[in-house]
This record gives structure tokens, C-alpha cells and sequence, in this order.
């Protein structure tokens, strides 16, 4: 296999031009999939037969739950990768994706605790998983905050990349006390009833929303990439091309 | 299809509120994070555009 | 310079401010007497509740402590001259963070048994909530001094790092509290106490390089 594409990375024109066609198909052909993933759910699947039709919820909040956490795994490789091999669309990579990631995180919190009011009778319960996607969302705020108040460029990519490092080594220590703190206070086991099959039209749709909310973050974070480095490379002339002889 | 009418499907069974809040708010929300981006972009666009254009004037 | 010279002056500097260390013990005693003030002053709730009383306050005392540990030195050039010694980077941190962590902890050790009396704890989770200082304290310590290292050239950094590090202490806390309720329902507790200095042991070995990282980004 040739390594030369990882090498390429280090360019930002290469990885501009090389990422502009790839947005808008990745994006649209997400939204697609989201769509028909939503509507499926929400209109044809079955109700689940314990939570009836508030289990809905499941087509949004899983979604977005699993791409809080991947983003997160995205944006420690990148730091490592940065630390590393000094990549330059690395912390371009981490700059971009961390509103993502907060976002998800704040949307899977939101549609948790409206899914958890029907179904435990409490907006907030402090579950492993409710509580290990809290401090994520804390994450994520800490990089964007340290961003946007470091001023020199050099210093605030180091930053970024040296913090999500940190954290993607502490996140599995943190998963694994909260769920040891659940386990241990006794309390009621909140957990949702997963039945061992879920039928296939309950999952399926499921499946779409899924692989349509990847491909609709990779679009995303693609055009904020590109801004990125266009703002960054505004002094060589293949930005000035780009910004003023092609429609960008 | 589980709803034989729109209002039952509005109505969700008793979940009407959760679902649709649910649904409205994840919505708005990447609603807003794909308006950021493109009004980022836009942006950045039109401020190198017109700082060329100053330049080359110049 | 040499490494022990380097530790004994970076100790005596630290020592020598009575004032500073007084004020880390202070705040600490003033925010575990918010909890029975604030919340429930009887034996029922304090009992179970001191030990996470005890080292939710540590945890601010300790963060507010690390978070200024590079402040003076950024401000008056010498973290600049720490970088150009010739000597390792990682290796004076560390040697930087053990001092601190000498002169912040042992006088909170020492001040633990009166607070212990007045939470009402009972003298078998004493005991295990010493040890849990002991052990989990220097992961606070080296995690701790990575945000620090991060927000040098911030001027009002301290939410800052209190936003970022935060997070991070979420397990030491958990590991430190359930082995205290541990011993008070007789339950077995080393393995919490084998999980903290796990914790302590991985952030010493990798704090001083990222923390290195850090600082010399920051002093260019």
C-alpha cells in the first residue's frame, strides 16, 4: 500500500482541491439517508411494544449519540497524528470538528432527557451513558474555549492537539467509573430495555439514520476544513485564484 | 404504515410532545450548525475576495 | 543546575511562601464547611457524605494550587531558561510537580483528621481516605499541570483550566469516594486503591512530555 496520500496531507492545497468535490455529494447524499432513515422511523416502523411510540426517539438520539462519541475519537487521532508527524490539516481537522462534536453531544443530551421523561419518569438520570456523554459535551467546550483564547496560531493548534490527546487517553478511564458508580450505588437500573432482536424494520431505518448522519458530518466538516485553510493560506496565490477567478 | 391517520400520527400514542420536541430540537440544531458553516464560508470568501481586490487596485 | 538542586530550590521558593500555602489550606477548610452549612449539618448525612466532601474541595484546592504553578516563572523568563538548560524538560517538570505536590498535600494531610471529626466520619474510613490522598493526589497533580502548561500565556486562565481538567478528575474522584463507602459497608477496597495509583502512575509517565510540548510552544 502507498503511504504517498498520508504525505499528501501535509498540503493544504492538495487537500483543498483534493476535498472540494467531495462535500456537497457527501453532505447531500446524507441528508438523503438521514431523511429516509427519519421518515422511516417515525412513520412505517412498528411501536416498540413497552415504550410505545416514544421509543421514535431512538431514530435521532442514537445517531447522534454515536457520532458525539466518534468525533471525539476523530479529534484524538488528529492530535496524536499532529504530535507526531506535525500534519498540517490536523489541527485544520480538530478546529473544524470540535463544534461538531459539541453540537452532537448537546443534541444527544437534549433528545436523551425528552426520551427519558416518558420512559423512567425523569428528565435526568445519572446513567453511565447520560453521564459519560456530559462530560463529553465538557470536552469539547474546553477545546473550542482554549481555541478562542489562545491568539498565537502555532501555540493554539500544540494546544488543541496535546488536549484531545488527553482526553481520548482519559475517556475510557472516565466511562469505566461512571459505570462502575452506577453499578455500585444499587439504585435502580435505569437501563432501557434492549430485547435481544430488534426486528429489522425497527433497525434498519435505524441503520440510515446512522450511515446518513457519518456522510452528513463528513460534508460538514469538509467545508469548515475549507475555510479553514483558506483563511490560513491567505498569502499564497493558489487561495487567490481560488477565491477570485473560480465561484468557490 | 403504524398510523391510520395523521392525527394519530401527530398524536404519537401519548408521546406526542417528547417526539416531536425531540425531533424539533435535534433538527433546528443541525439546522443551525449547517447555517454556521456556509455563512462561515461565505464569509471567508467575500473577506479574502475583497482584500485581493484591494490589493491588486493598489 | 542539577536535578536535586533544581527540586530543593523550586521546594524552599514554594516553602517559603507561608502565605500561599496557608491560603490553599484555608480555601480548602472553607469549602468543606459549606457543605454541612449549605446542604444538611446532621451525623446522618455528613457520615456517609465526607469523604466526597473532602475531596471534592481537595480537587479545587489542588487545581487552583497547579494552576498558577508556571505563571511567574512564564512572566519573569525563567520557564524560557528551564527550556534552554540542557537538561531534560520533562524530567524538571516532574521535579517542579513533586514539589508542589509536597507542599500543597502534607499540610492538607495534616489538617484531614479535624475535618474527618467534624464530617463524622468513622475512624475505618479514615483511614482509607488518607491512603486515597496519598495514592490519587499526584494524578490531580499531573493532569493538572498539562492545562496549566496550556493556558501560561492566557492572562485570566483560571476558569479556563478549571473548564478543561475538570472533566479529568471525574474518575479520581469516583475511585477515591466509593473506596471510603467501601470500607464503611465492609466491602473490599484495593482494587479502587490499585485503580488510583494506576491513574497516578500513567499521568506521571505521560504528563511531563505533553506538559514539555506545551510549554516549549508556549516560551517560543
Amino acid at each position: 500500500m502507498s503511504w504517498a496520500w498520508f504525505h499528501k496531507l501535509g498540503s493544504p492545497k492538495w487537500f483543498f482541491s483534493w476535498s472540494k468535490p467531495w462535500a456537497l455529494p457527501l453532505f447531500c447524499f446524507g441528508c438523503l439517508s438521514l431523511l429516509i432513515g427519519l421518515v422511516w422511523g417515525l412513520v412505517f416502523a412498528p411501536a416498540d411494544y413497552q415504550q410505545g411510540n416514544s421509543f421514535r426517539i431512538i431514530y435521532i438520539h442514537v445517531p447522534v449519540a454515536m457520532l458525539a462519541q466518534s468525533c471525539y475519537l476523530a479529534l484524538g487521532a488528529a492530535g496524536f497524528v499532529f504530535l507526531v508527524w506535525q500534519m498540517k490539516m490536523a489541527p485544520v481537522f480538530i478546529k473544524a470538528m470540535a463544534p461538531i462534536g459539541a453540537v452532537m453531544s448537546l443534541v444527544a443530551l437534549v433528545s436523551g432527557a425528552i426520551w427519558g421523561k416518558p420512559t423512567w419518569g425523569t428528565w435526568w438520570v445519572w446513567d453511565a451513558r447520560l453521564t459519560s456523554v456530559l462530560v463529553l459535551f465538557f470536552l469539547y467546550m474546553g477545546i473550542i474555549a482554549l481555541q478562542n483564547s489562545l491568539e498565537d496560531q502555532v501555540l493554539a493548534n500544540k494546544a488543541a492537539a496535546v488536549i484531545s490527546v488527553v482526553g481520548l487517553i482519559n475517556l475510557p478511564v472516565i466511562k469505566y467509573s461512571v459505570v462502575l458508580l452506577e453499578t455500585l450505588h444499587q439504585g435502580p437500573t435505569f437501563t432501557l430495555t434492549k430485547k435481544p432482536e430488534m426486528p429489522a424494520e425497527m433497525w434498519l431505518p435505524l441503520l440510515f439514520a446512522v450511515i446518513g448522519l457519518y456522510c452528513f458530518v463528513a460534508g460538514v466538516v469538509l467545508w469548515r476544513m475549507q475555510s479553514e485553510i483558506l483563511m490560513s493560506e491567505h498569502r499564497s496565490s493558489w487561495v487567490k485564484q481560488e477565491v477570485t477567478k473560480h465561484g468557490f | 404504515m403504524a398510523f391510520n391517520s395523521l392525527t394519530e400520527f401527530l398524536m404519537m400514542g401519548t408521546h406526542g410532545v417528547y417526539v416531536w420536541s425531540a425531533y424539533g430540537f435535534s433538527t433546528l440544531t443541525l439546522v443551525w450548525l449547517v447555517w454556521n458553516t456556509l455563512a462561515t464560508r461565505r464569509k471567508t470568501r467575500d473577506t479574502l475576495r475583497k482584500r485581493f481586490l484591494r490589493n491588486q487596485a493598489r | 543546575m542539577t536535578y536535586s538542586s533544581f527540586f530543593v530550590s523550586e521546594f524552599l521558593v514554594l516553602w517559603r511562601r507561608k502565605q500561599d500555602v496557608f491560603n490553599a489550606l484555608l480555601f480548602f477548610i472553607i469549602v468543606v464547611a459549606l457543605f454541612p452549612i449549605g446542604i444538611n449539618s446532621s451525623p446522618d448525612f455528613l457520615a456517609p457524605a465526607a469523604a466526597g466532601i473532602v475531596w471534592c474541595a481537595a480537587v479545587l484546592a489542588i487545581l487552583m494550587a497547579v494552576e498558577s504553578i508556571f505563571k511567574e516563572d512564564y512572566l519573569d523568563g525563567s520557564l524560557e531558561q528551564l527550556v534552554v538548560s540542557g537538561l531534560s524538560l520533562p524530567l524538571l517538570i516532574l521535579l517542579k510537580v513533586a514539589a508542589q505536590w509536597l507542599v500543597v498535600v502534607l499540610p492538607l494531610l495534616v489538617i484531614i483528621p479535624l475535618l474527618s471529626e467534624m464530617l463524622y466520619l468513622p475512624s475505618s474510613g479514615f483511614w482509607v481516605l488518607i491512603m486515597t490522598l496519598i495514592v490519587g493526589t499526584p494524578s490531580l497533580f499531573f493532569i493538572g499541570v498539562i492545562g496549566a502548561a496550556l493556558t501560561v500565556s492566557i492572562k485570566q486562565g483560571a476558569m479556563l483550566v478549571m473548564l478543561l481538567i475538570l472533566p479529568f478528575y471525574l474518575p479520581v474522584i469516583i475511585f477515591s469516594t466509593l473506596a471510603v463507602k467501601a470500607t464503611q459497608s465492609g466491602l473490599p477496597y484495593s482494587g479502587l486503591l490499585a485503580m488510583l495509583l494506576a491513574m497516578s502512575l500513567l499521568s506521571l509517565v505521560i504528563s511531563p512530555f505533553m506538559t514539555a510540548i506545551v510549554v516549549k510552544a508556549s516560551v517560543n
